[in-house]
This record gives C-alpha cells, structure tokens and sequence, in this order.
C-alpha cells in the first residue's frame, strides 16, 4: 500500500482540472456577488425581476419538462420491448439507438430544420395531402425545440433503461406469474418498480441536459430563447459579463439542485433493491 | 546461522498491528510451512519477506545482509501466488522467461532453461500455449516454473493449492516437495491446510493472532502440541482443566473435582505450570469392565450419543468433568445411556497452555 | 399475449422510426442536385460533396477540430491514465471527492464551462483562443477516458503486477509491459468515444472561436444560419459515415455495454 506514488499520479490531472475547471467556475459564481467592488446580490435582483427574463427561465423549463415526459412516454415501452430480445436483435437495435447519439447535435438539429421549415418536408406533405391549407409555423419555435431535444435525448433514456430492466431478474416475473399475476400486473408490480431507480436517473439526466442545451435551441428555436442561448447572447453579443455570469450561476445552482435531488432519490429507492 | 532472519518487526495497518516484535529464523535448505487461520498473520509475514509490505520496527535479515529496505524486484525471490498471476497476454514461454528476460540472459539461454525447468514440472511441449487455455493444475506449475527458472535465493508460496480440487492438491504437494528438495531451494510455505503443510514440511510454524504459537518439526507438533489453540486446530478434541500440579517421582500429578490424574512429560512442554490436558479422540479407552488396579486416569460416565464411522465408533461419553469424544473399533457398540469407564493412558495425556 | 408484443413491436418501430428517420432523410436530401434543401430530392448529384471541399473554412476548421481532438486527446490521456490507475487500484481517504472532481465536467453545463474558461483563463492569463480550444476539450475529455480505463482496470488482477516485480521489473517497466498491454482495448476504446465527444462538441467549443479559429460544428452552425444549401447535408452524411465506422470499432474493442452500463 505504498501511497506516495500514488499521490504522483493523480496530482497532474487534479491540477490541470483545479486550475481550468474548478478555479474558473468558482471564480464566476464569486463574481456575481461583486459589482463596482462591493458585495451585492443585485446582479440577482435585476435579473429574476425582468419579465423578459422569467420568460426565458419559463420557456427553459417548459420545454425541459415536456422533453422529458415525451422521452419516458415514448423511451419506456421501447425499453421494455428491447430488453425482453434476443442477444443479437437486441444489439441490433441497442445499436442503432447509440449511432444517433454519437453524431454531433448540429446534424441532428439540422435534420429538423428541413423537415420542420415552412418549405420542408412536413409541411409539403400535409399540404400536399390536404390536411391544412397553408405551411404551418413550427421552425424557430418552442415546439421545434422539444422536438429536436426529444430526438436527442430519447437514445439516452432507451439506453439507460434497457441497462436497467436487464439487470431485473427475470425469474421475478415468472414468479409473480406463477402467484397468480396477469402479465399487465406482474408489468406494473415487479417490471415498473424495479426500474424506477434507472428511470429516475435517466429522467433526471434528459431534463438537465435538455435545460442547459445550447445547439438544438440554437439552431430550432429562434428568437424565443432559453437560459442557454441567452447566456451566450448576454456574453458576446451584448458583451454583459456580469449578467451572463449570474446567468451561468443560476444554471450551476439548478443543475446541481436537479443531480443532488436525483441523488437522494436514488439513495431512497436503493433498498427496494 | 540462519539463511533468513525476522528480528522483532512489527507490521501495522491503519494502526492495527497484525505482527508485533515477531521473530522468525530459517535454515538454509528447509522448507518451513507458516500454518494458521486466516488472519494470523502468516500471509502479511510471507508478503513481508517478499517485499510486498514495510515493516514499520525491525529488521529482514538474509545471507547476512540487512534487507529491510531493499525494494522488491532487487531481493530475487520467487513468489507463487494463490491465484497464480500469470500474465494473460504472454504465452507459457514468454510469461517463464520473463524474469530471465528482464536478467538480460542471452535468447539461447533462456530458451534452454525454460525448457528445461518446464520438463522439471511436467509440462514439456506447453510453450506455446496461453495461460487461458491451460487448466489449474498447469496454470499453478506455470507459476511454479516461472518462480524457478530465475534461480531465486528463497522460493515462497502463498496457499498455492487452495483453488485446485482436492486430488489435484494432493498430487500437487508432493511435486513441489520433491522439487525443493531435488534444488535444495530454502522455502517459504504458507497455507491453512494442517494435512498440506505437515506432509511437506521440514518445520511447521503453527501461527495465531499475529503469534508463532509453536516452531517444530511436524511430528512433534503432531504429537505434543504446545497450546490448546494448536491441539484443537490439529485434532485435539478432548480437554481437561486441573486445579493441582505437582511432581511426583518423575511424573505429573494433576487433581481437579476428587480426581486423580498422573501424567508422563511432554518433551519441550512451554509451560512448566501448564494445568491443561489435551488428548485424541483416538487415544482414550472406553471399557465396561473397571478396572480395580487403575485409580488414577478414570472417570465413569454415560454414553450420550453413538455414531458409525466405518472403521471404529464414536461416542460422546458424558462425565461429571464434561462431554469426551473417543474412538474405537469394536464389535458390538455400545448403547445410549449404557454406563462406561473411560480410560486416559498417562503417556497420551499431552500437556498444553 | 400475441396481440400485445404486436403492438409494443410496432410502438418500437415508430420509434426507431422517428430516431432514425431524419437521418435518413438528410442522407437523400445531400444528393439535390438543386440550391434548395427539399426531400425528395428532385435527382441525384455529388455536387454538394464537392463543394465541401471548396468552402474553404470547412477545411480549416476541419483541420483544427483533427488537431484539437487528436492532442487534447493526448493530453486526456497522459493525465487521465495514471489517474485511472491510481482510482481503481488504492484505497484512499477523499476518493469519493476525487472521482466526482474528475466527473464533474460531465456534470456542468458545457456552456457554463465554456463561459467561465473564456473569461478566467483566456481573457486571465492572456492566451491565444487556440490554447483555450486546446484546454476546453482536454477538460471535456478527460472525464471520459478516466471512466473508461477504470472500467477496465475493474476486472485486472492486479497480483500478475506483483508478480512481475517479484521476478525483478521496476515499477514503470511493470506498468508498460504487464498492464497496458491488458487494457489495450479499453484504451482504444477510451480514446475514439473521448474523440467522438470531442470532435462534435458546441457548448465548449462556440465561446473558444475567434479571427479564423474555429471548430468544425461551430463552422457548420455559422454556415447554417447564412446558407441553407445541401452542403451541410453532404456534409452530416459524410461525417455519419465516420461516427459509424468509429462506433463499430469501438463495438470490437469493448462491445456497445460501455453505453449501457450507468
């Protein structure tokens, strides 16, 4: 147990993370709280009192909320069908869920913009087959976002679950059938609990990242802005430091609000085993 | 003087001390098995030696030299370990040479000495194979080879056999035995088996709790073991705490409850006010007849439970000094609740702390 | 029972469906030989894919995304390896701290991480945007490559390093020739999924852009909301190709259970 070596080896790349990561991170939370040199929260004042700016943190979370019931509404039955396959057709298909998730977000964001434009691919074929009378509106809107951001998001949760029901034992099921169980049942008392855990975590992982997502709002929402966008728009484009690191804060502060709630659900859930 | 010596160390763990001022001596040439249950001690001892672990007090002395601070891949010792660590990517040649190797011995002579110390251990004609597709058996006597092949000052085993099924250990035991005895190579042995490290071993150092509790050749722990931990761990199930000790025309008087004992010494009894008996299963008498000219070394008793073992029965004799298990082969066995006398032949009453 | 793996069977189809579809979709949209991004496409043409290579900010940032990918990589792994050893082989007081420091970067918004680099370490220390992109995907990698070579290091016994050090292999040397070559393809398999993640990177890469430095995605994002040509289709189907082709030998190095396993 020799430990000084040790020690050797981690020091590089705790330093490098302290020095780019850690320091700078703290440095911004810091610098929300000082303005012309003396310590302030006015920064947060000014900002949660803008209507303009509860807009935005409304719109945010909105979308994350709805992205995120989409994705367990549609990521659980499609799980659940996975998981009960064969070896090979599973990965097959495991496969083809994580391909999308490789690719960059801009192409996929992309993909949305010809299908979702007035000129795409939607729009022309419910023109074409009559069912509305002119191209309706949805680029550049929140409800293109939720839509690029459950395409993005839907592989995660799929994955995370099948990972999940995999792990639960399949003799429960037989079990519960044999006790007297329908297959609806023995699904909702033994399938439904046991996958909460991963469910939860995976929820909790497609609802932070769809808050703190910048391509897919970026490239398919427009004018309408989330948190994300518009802490990119407060640094560069109106070069306000200060308000874009409040902003930043506010992002860390739910971020970490979000993952430690998930921790101690986690935990809770944890002895159900 | 001794090849290897322990002197007064110490080895702690978030400090718990698992050896403390522990001494060990061993002679060239012999292979000395440290035998114990688990947590002893006597594999942290065997990791002590290898250069696995630092002494926080004392001293390694070997061949003369203080070798406390010599790092481990300078002491040349060949280790076999439990799980038989051979390196998964490298063949049976390459992971045997690999000591060679790192000696820079030129390619034809590791090829020669390879082979040879393979045929040693039977497994000729295996070079090319990969630790995967060999068996346990084949897999340990890899190690084995490997551990050999370097020429090692001292070899040490750490429970080499335990994951091998019992035939196998068997057979195994005796090909190590022969193989240290044919380089004449001082060896370290440690495992939990009594039946494993007695038939192989030169001297047998019984450990418990961080304590060598007896150093001896494996007869004489067999026959006089020295504590009552040592006696159980080796078969021992029958004791009898006395109240009075005393000497009396070259022997041992020992009374307790209105009964008398007489006792031959033990040779190299530890304790000279040693008030314990242990003796065998197999060593006391039960008989209905008493017998008149015997007032010492009797008790009476009621046979409580009767059991078949195939060769002799055994019975569980209920005393007023407490439940005897004893062996023997007879006829017709004798029945619960049947009143027998139980006979302790002095000379099988073995004295222990 | 029949009628209702139909219809889960058929639910999954959509699904996948609606994964996979837009995918497919700007697959066929690349070859227009037209200016405008319609589906179908009204025929076929590899002009768009030539044009790619004649835009000429595509190649540069091409270039620098390759560079900054492939030496953050490194760097990734030349801290990364020795941490992931030292994680999965001691036991320590702290290292529940030091595991989520080196998760961490996962864990904050990468828009986040990339504001408060530009302005505590660019702007700070006064260094060239290219160092900060270097930097910033150093820091996104890192986590990944931990992760995965701990991974592997899980199931090593670490006795075979005793072993080689009883039979008189130094530290370094036993390092080298008996565990690396144990975890190769965990290794392998670390650096193409830290590629991946870095090379397709936006959060951290669109606040380290400047005077003809950028990377690839940020390019292709720019190009996005001034151009709407088939370009960028060609483009996506062309680097699709080589997400597949790295994802399958990531498949052979460690099997898809990477992304399962939570």
């Amino acid at each position: 147990m020799k430990n000084k070596g040790m020690y050797l080896l981690l020091l590089p790349g705790v330093l490098f993370l302290t020095l780019f990561l850690v320091i700078p991170i703290v440095m911004t939370i810091a610098s929300t709280f000082y303005q012309e040199g003396s310590f302030t929260v006015q920064g947060y004042f000014t900002f949660l009192t803008d209507p303009y700016n509860l807009k935005i943190l409304w719109t945010t979370l909105r979308v994350s909320l709805v992205t995120t019931i989409a994705c367990i509404l549609l990521g659980f039955p499609a799980a659940y069908y996975i998981s009960k396959l064969g070896a090979r057709k599973k990965g097959i298909l495991l496969a083809l869920a994580i391909f999308p998730l490789l690719t960059s977000s801009v192409v996929r964001s992309f993909s949305w913009m010809i299908i979702l434009g007035k000129k795409g691919l939607l729009n022309s074929s419910l023109l074409s087959i009559g069912l509305i009378e002119k191209p309706l509106e949805i680029l550049y809107t929140p409800t293109a976002m939720m839509i690029g951001l459950i395409h993005l998001f839907l592989p995660l949760i799929i994955i995370t679950l099948v990972g999940v029901m995999e792990n639960i034992d399949p003799d429960l099921l037989k079990a519960a059938e044999s006790l007297g169980a329908s297959r609806f049942t023995a699904f909702r008392q033994v399938i439904l609990p046991l996958s909460m855990p991963g469910l939860i975590i995976g929820s909790i992982l497609v609802f932070v990242g769809s808050l703190t997502a910048y391509t897919t709002p970026a490239l398919l929402g427009g004018k309408q802005g989330v948190i994300s966008t518009f802490l990119y728009q407060n640094a560069i484009t109106l070069n306000d430091w200060h308000m874009a690191s409040v902003i930043a804060t506010i992002m860390i502060v739910i971020t970490f609000v979000v993952i430690g709630l998930m921790n101690k659900i986690a935990t809770k859930l944890n002895p159900k085993g | 003087m001794a090849l290897l010596t322990l002197e007064n160390v110490s080895v702690a763990y978030d400090n718990q001390y698992i050896l403390k001022d522990f001494n060990l001596n061993i002679e060239k040439g012999q292979l000395i098995s440290l035998l114990g249950p688990s947590g002893c001690g006597k594999t942290t001892t065997l990791r002590l030696i290898a250069g696995f672990l630092e002494a926080k007090d004392g001293r390694f002395l070997f061949d003369g030299k203080d070798y406390t601070r010599v790092p481990v891949n300078k002491r040349n010792f060949g280790f076999v370990f439990q799980s038989y660590a051979l390196f998964p990517h490298m063949s049976v040649f390459d992971n045997v040479a690999f000591g060679l190797r790192l000696r820079k011995v030129s390619e034809t002579e590791v090829k020669q000495r390879v082979e040879q110390i393979l045929d040693v251990v039977s497994l000729g004609g295996f070079e090319k194979r990969f630790p995967k597709e060999l068996s346990g058996g084949q897999r340990q006597r890899v190690a084995i080879a490997r551990a050999l092949v370097i020429q090692p000052d001292l070899l040490l085993f750490d429970e080499p056999l335990s994951n091998l099924d019992a035939n196998l250990r068997v057979n195994m035991r005796v090909e190590i035995r022969r193989i240290q005895q044919e380089l004449g190579i001082t060896t370290v042995y440690v495992s939990h088996d009594q039946e494993e490290c007695f038939s192989i071993s030169d001297r047998v150092a019984i450990m418990n709790k961080g304590v060598i509790e007896q150093l001896d050749d494996p007869a004489t722990i067999f026959k006089y073991p020295k504590t009552e931990f040592i006696a159980r761990f080796i078969g021992f199930n029958n004791f009898i705490t006395f109240g009075e000790r005393t000497e009396q025309d070259g022997e041992i008087e020992l009374r307790v409850g209105g009964h008398r004992f007489a006792a031959t010494h033990n040779p190299g009894t530890a304790n000279a006010q040693a008030k314990k008996c242990a003796m065998r299963p197999d060593d006391l008498i039960v008989t209905t007849e008493a017998q008149a000219d015997l007032e010492t070394n009797r008790l009476p008793g009621t046979v409580k439970i009767s059991t078949f073992l195939g060769r002799s029965y055994q019975y569980v004799v209920e005393t007023d000094l407490g439940d005897f298990t004893v062996n023997q082969e007879m006829e017709t066995p004798y029945k619960s609740g049947q009143t027998v006398h139980l006979l302790f032949p002095k000379d099988k009453m073995v004295l222990v702390d | 029972m029949q009628e209702k793996n139909r219809g889960l069977a058929l639910f999954t189809l959509l699904v996948f469906v609606f994964l996979l579809g837009p995918l497919v979709i700007i697959s066929f949209t690349s070859f227009e030989p037209g200016t405008v991004l319609k589906f179908p496409p009204e025929g076929f043409s590899w002009r768009w894919y030539e044009n790619i290579f004649e835009v000429k900010m595509f190649m540069t940032t091409f270039g620098t995304s390759m560079f900054v990918s492939l030496v953050g990589n490194l760097l990734a792994l030349l801290l990364g390896v020795p941490a992931a050893y030292a994680l999965s082989r001691f036991q320590f007081k702290g290292k529940g701290l030091l595991n989520a420091v080196f998760i961490s970067p996962v864990l904050i918004p990468g828009i986040v991480m990339g504001f408060a680099m530009l302005k505590y370490v660019i702007i700070t220390y006064n260094l060239p945007i290219y160092a900060g992109l270097l930097i910033g995907h150093t820091v996104i990698m890192l986590p990944f490559i931990i992760r995965v070579v701990a991974s592997s290091l899980s199931n090593f016994d670490f006795a075979i390093e005793e072993a080689a050090l009883s039979l008189g292999a130094g530290k370094v040397e036993t390092f080298f020739k008996v565990v690396l070559p144990n975890i190769r393809s965990g290794i392998i398999a670390a650096i193409l999924i830290a590629f991946l993640e870095s090379f397709n990177n936006v959060d951290i890469s669109v606040f380290m852009t400047g005077p003809g430095v950028s990377t690839l995605p940020i390019q292709m994002l720019t190009y996005v909301e001034n151009n709407f040509d088939p370009t960028i289709a060609a483009l996506s189907v062309l680097l699709m190709i080589i997400t597949a082709i790295l994802m399958f030998i990531i498949e052979r190095m460690m099997g898809l259970s990477y992304f399962t396993k939570r």
